[in-house]
């Protein structure tokens, strides 16, 4: 098995050069990508400054709340999004069978080898927004609750890397997955609003089958000493808890799918 | 070609979209998960106020407008832009020039199939659970409900002649990816799809108004909750269709333009 500190360090920089080839279109991709949620939290910052709250937050917060989502988001998809979303691609047309036989470990060869650099302008517009929203919500910040931010903010990004694994290697078995995105982003949408706002069946959803809700909800509003539906005081626990838990979870699915893969036929 | 031809290319999309059944239960549940975000939200918003209305409006008409500017109005336009920039890419776009017909003219038949399919597999089955479970009201008036129609129309046409002049683009970018997200970003806000335009604050809300995004969701959903008396009905109307053929001459222009500068790429 080739040594990791070699070959994930060379993955990535032959994928970033890759990239880098086409340096106007990249740049162009972050803009429009940093423009297209500038303007989504734009109109949910119209709806605040008409009504005062939404489901009892206030602007500040429900713009840590975006960017929590969107900084969560970007870590965690840019390590899984797009890779996982050609497996279906891979497993179809048999690339998936020569990835099998390389040596070294087939999740870190296809994670690594697609790096995905795009998220550059999500990156940076969730960090001015959360930078300013840091500024106007009223927490104290200790080295501790700090440390508990980071803490929150890995574990959601790893939430977003295993759902995308898991849906990634559902390919492995049903060739197709794809429309599974479909439904992830569904829920994904839902998770940039205070969970509060839904009826208590999505809530609960969101909080067992679909985590998506501890990947920018039950942290901020942990952050924020805010109440938690279901969740109460255990809100802080279950943030930092359910990020390790879903890895573990999709870690035994990967196996699962390699263990059962037979190929698209033909 | 005889104009004649065309609807086939429309019947040949509504067909091609039927093998691809998957789809549409992932884009039934995509709408749905949609509308029931902007429900929640609306729900939340309206129950901090006092009064049963906000702005002449209920939150039932509010929940109608979401339906109507969304799902119904705002039709999946991706999957045009996607469609003329792989053309350029690819270089399949030399094969279009080489049939009898009118490109611009082919892309609108073909996505009018695409679109009825959506809207008679995906937006009417979303309209229905939304009505049946959470309640939509009826046009505001005769008036209102018939005046819907053209606008509608209007809508449509909008909104494909804006993308379609976008995909063009892509004969000088040599991509489309990148304006996808630029359209998106100035639709959310301009189009008054998500936040209607009533609830902006005046200065912007004179901008985007005059805009001809805002026919795309805003006028049309408007009318039908009765935000618009019938002069002003009319006045909109005419301005939109003053966009309308605007749009049309630039497309037009820019396709005569695109067309003489075409540089496939590889060999």
């Amino acid at each position: 098995m080739a040594r990791l500190h070699v070959v994930i360090p060379a993955l990535v920089h032959t994928f970033i050069r890759s990239k880098t080839e086409y340096p106007g279109a990249m740049v162009l991709g972050w803009l429009s990508q940093f423009a297209a949620y500038g303007s989504m939290y734009t109109a949910i910052s119209l709806i605040l400054a008409r009504f005062g709250s939404l489901g009892g937050w206030v602007w500040p917060e429900i713009a840590l709340l975006l960017s929590f989502h969107l900084l969560a988001y970007s870590l965690g998809a840019s390590l899984s999004f797009v890779q996982f979303r050609e497996m279906e691609e891979k497993v179809r047309i048999g690339t998936m069978d020569a990835i099998l036989v390389k040596p070294v470990s087939t999740w870190t060869y296809i994670v690594f080898s697609g790096l995905n650099i795009g998220y550059a302008g999500h990156i940076v517009l969730a960090l001015g927004l959360m930078a300013w929203s840091l500024t106007q919500v009223d927490v104290t910040w200790t080295g501790q609750s700090s440390l508990l931010f980071v803490c929150y903010l890995i574990s959601a990004a790893m939430i977003i890397a295993a759902v995308m694994t898991m849906i990634g290697a559902t390919a492995l078995v049903w060739v197709k997955s794809n429309h599974l995105y479909q439904i992830f982003f569904g829920f994904w949408e839902l998770a940039r609003y205070p969970l509060n706002i839904f009826p208590l069946p999505l809530q609960l959803l969101m909080l067992t089958f679909a985590p998506l809700a501890f990947m920018a909800y039950v942290p901020v509003a942990a952050t924020l000493g805010k109440p938690v539906p279901l969740l109460g005081d255990y809100a802080s626990a279950a943030a930092l808890l359910a990020g390790p838990l879903v890895t573990l979870i999709a870690m035994a699915h990967w196996r699962w799918c390699l263990r059962n893969y037979q190929g698209a036929g033909g | 070609m005889k104009l004649a031809a065309y609807p086939a290319f429309t019947a040949t999309a509504f067909q091609s979209r039927l093998a691809y059944r998957n789809q549409v239960w992932s884009g039934v549940f995509g709408e749905l998960v949609f509308m029931f975000a902007r429900i929640a939200i609306w729900t939340s918003v309206f129950s901090t106020v006092a009064s049963d209305s906000v702005d002449g409006v209920t939150l039932p008409q509010m929940i109608t407008y979401a339906l109507l500017a969304g799902p119904v109005l705002y039709w999946d336009y991706s999957r045009l832009l996607r469609d003329v920039g792989t053309a350029v890419k690819s270089g399949d776009i030399a094969v279009y020039l080489l049939k009898p017909l009118l490109y611009p003219a082919y892309m609108l038949a073909n996505h009018t199939g695409n679109f009825l399919f959506d809207l008679l597999t995906v937006t009417v089955p979303v309209a229905i659970i939304i009505g049946f479970t959470v309640g939509l009201v009826p046009p505001a008036s005769l008036f209102h409900g018939l005046a819907f129609l053209p606008f509608w129309a209007l809508s449509f046409g909008m909104l494909f002649l804006l993308t379609t002049i976008l995909g063009l683009a892509a004969f000088w970018l040599m991509t489309a990816d990148s304006l996808d997200w630029f359209f998106n970003s100035i639709m959310t806000l301009l189009a008054g799809g998500i936040v209607p335009l009533w609830f902006f604050p005046g200065w912007l809300a004179a901008i985007a108004g005059n805009l001809p995004f805002a026919w795309v969701s805003y006028y049309p959903a408007a009318i039908y909750i009765g935000q618009l008396d019938p002069s002003q009905a009319l006045t909109a109307f005419i301005i939109g269709l003053v966009w309308f053929a605007v749009l049309l001459g630039v497309l037009l222009w820019l396709w005569a333009k695109a067309r003489h500068r075409l540089i496939v790429q590889g060999g």
